[in-house]
């Protein structure tokens, strides 16, 4: 599940990658248009051009209603992203960054590109000169922009809004999509690991960069990533014991996640002697979180597994 | 010049020849029941489970398509253990068709997941796996091996498609070796 918002200058091909985007994903594109045909009801055709037309309408209130058009709209986008548990949400233009700040799960994307090159899509797709196109990007990034402002009082410019900005000067569309899905899956895991916590009384113990704390575990890293193995760092903490004020005495915090196989692996390379402590939490996680998969990689497997591996042109049958 | 038990050095028959051939038609006879009207591929892993997908196939009696996969690592100058790429590739279109992946042996079951995650990708409807060996002990990943010729421990073994160094795959039994220095 993604929520996805695109915010895109004028010609940047921004709208033909939230089309491809959604089609990607087996869903639509909620857009501006979408919006008006859909959250207001029954418009009738002067209110309609009046709010295709200029962003400070939105500001007025609906007939036999004190709420305003603008109103509506951020309610029904909420309510959209909330109801999405397990559909994917693609969110074109309306200020979407602005609108989901801080959603949990939601990417925010920005689409650019130089002016030559939106100059010249402009002017392509309408068949019209570039000083027309010059003319037509100057109103549509003005409205954007006056859209954004008029309903929310945010500059949907300024970058620290959004997740990822995208240039199309050289990426094809086909390319941005990939990036976006890619990011978004990602991303899709780590609040899933993240939220699961709360229903399980394990704390999240995800960080933004990785820090391995020896050579063992950066190598054991690099054969998952050999085998083409997804895997989270150190992402959860389980507490396993607590003394009489329910403060955590004892936890574990399994070395690696595979989500894919929803397995928790600990590596126990260093002196063995520590091994009988970890088994113990081990057994303590089975027990305190049933359904929890964890698995202790001994020293002896690691060894093997890395002697294996380095015996290029073909795996031994023995590994 | 040695004979294949001396070059191999081999300590004793861990499963004969009739013992594999019992249990192959006890495997065969379930798969036959559990898949009986349904399209099922069924896809050897190169070169170990050589003999043993051989053997199976022919203890089902449905009309089962055959396929095989080849992967192996290859040099990586920027990591000490290389890459891993498919060598082989499936022919047969498994789009959704029911997949029975063929094993020599599992332990960690890292190759196995590799292998999974990349049938994964050409939709099959599901994938069961099925491997001669198993060791219980040692499997890392949680995979779904619904079918096994027998559990074994952290013997050093050979024959029957297990090699070492190439070399035993076609002993017709599966005999302890001594471990590799």
């Amino acid at each position: 599940m993604a929520i996805i918002t695109i915010s895109r200058q004028n010609g940047s091909l921004g709208d033909e990658i939230a089309d491809a985007l959604a089609s990607r994903l087996g869903t639509i594109v909620i857009s501006r248009k979408y919006a008006l045909d859909n959250f207001f009801g029954e418009i009738n055709p002067g209110t309609l051009d009046r709010l295709n037309e200029s962003a400070k309408f939105f500001d007025m209130a609906l007939p036999g209603s004190d709420r305003t058009y603008a109103d509506i709209l951020v309610e029904r986008i909420r309510a959209l992203a909330s109801e999405s548990k397990d559909k994917d949400l693609v969110i074109l233009g309306m200020g979407g960054s602005v609108l989901l700040s801080g959603f949990p799960g939601a990417i925010h994307v920005r689409v650019t590109a130089s002016e030559t090159t939106r100059l010249n899509t402009i002017a392509k797709k309408y068949r019209i000169t570039t000083d027309e196109a010059s003319e037509v990007l100057d109103i549509g990034d003005r409205k954007h922009r006056k859209f954004v402002r008029t309903v929310y009082g945010k500059d949907i410019t300024s970058p620290e809004q959004f997740d990822l900005i995208l240039n199309t000067d050289r990426l094809s569309v086909d390319e941005c999509v990939d990036a976006i899905v890619e990011l978004a899956r990602k991303h899709d895991m780590r609040v899933k690991l993240a939220e699961s916590n709360e229903s399980s009384n394990t704390i999240d113990h995800q960080t933004r960069n990785i820090s391995f704390k020896n050579e063992t575990e950066e190598e054991f890293a690099r054969i998952l990533s050999l085998y083409n193995i997804e895997w989270l760092y150190e992402p959860k903490t389980f507490p396993v014991e607590w003394d009489a004020e329910g403060n955590v005495t004892m936890a574990i915090s399994p070395d690696f996640y595979l989500p894919k196989f929803n397995l928790y692996l600990e590596l126990t390379t260093m002196d063995q002697r520590y091994v009988t402590k970890k088994n113990k939490k081990m057994r303590l996680v089975k027990e305190l979180y049933p359904g929890t998969n964890i698995r202790i990689v001994y020293k002896k497997d690691f060894n093997e597994l890395v002697d294996r591996l380095k015996m290029f042109g073909g795996f031994g049958d023995n590994s | 010049m040695k004979n294949l038990e001396e070059a191999l050095n081999t300590e004793r028959v861990v499963y004969s020849e009739e013992t594999i051939q019992a249990r192959i038609k006890e495997l065969g006879s379930q798969i036959t029941k559990d898949f009986y009207g349904k399209e099922l591929v069924v896809i050897g892993v190169i070169k170990g489970s050589l003999y043993f997908l051989s053997d199976l196939t022919r203890a089902i009696d449905l009309p089962v398509k055959i396929d095989m996969v080849g992967f192996s690592s290859i040099p990586d100058t920027t990591s000490k253990t290389g890459i891993v790429r498919i060598t082989k590739d499936v022919d047969i279109d498994i789009t959704d068709k029911h997949v029975l992946v063929v094993e020599d042996v599992i332990r960690t079951g890292l190759t196995t997941a590799y292998i999974i995650q990349n049938l994964e990708m050409k939709k099959p409807r599901d994938i069961t796996l099925c491997s001669m060996l198993l060791n219980p002990d040692r499997l890392l990943m949680t995979i779904p091996v619904k079918y096994y010729g027998f559990e074994i421990n952290d013997l050093w073994l050979a024959g029957y498609g297990l090699d070492r160094d190439e070399i035993g795959r076609n002993l017709p039994y599966i005999a302890q070796i001594p471990k590799k220095k």
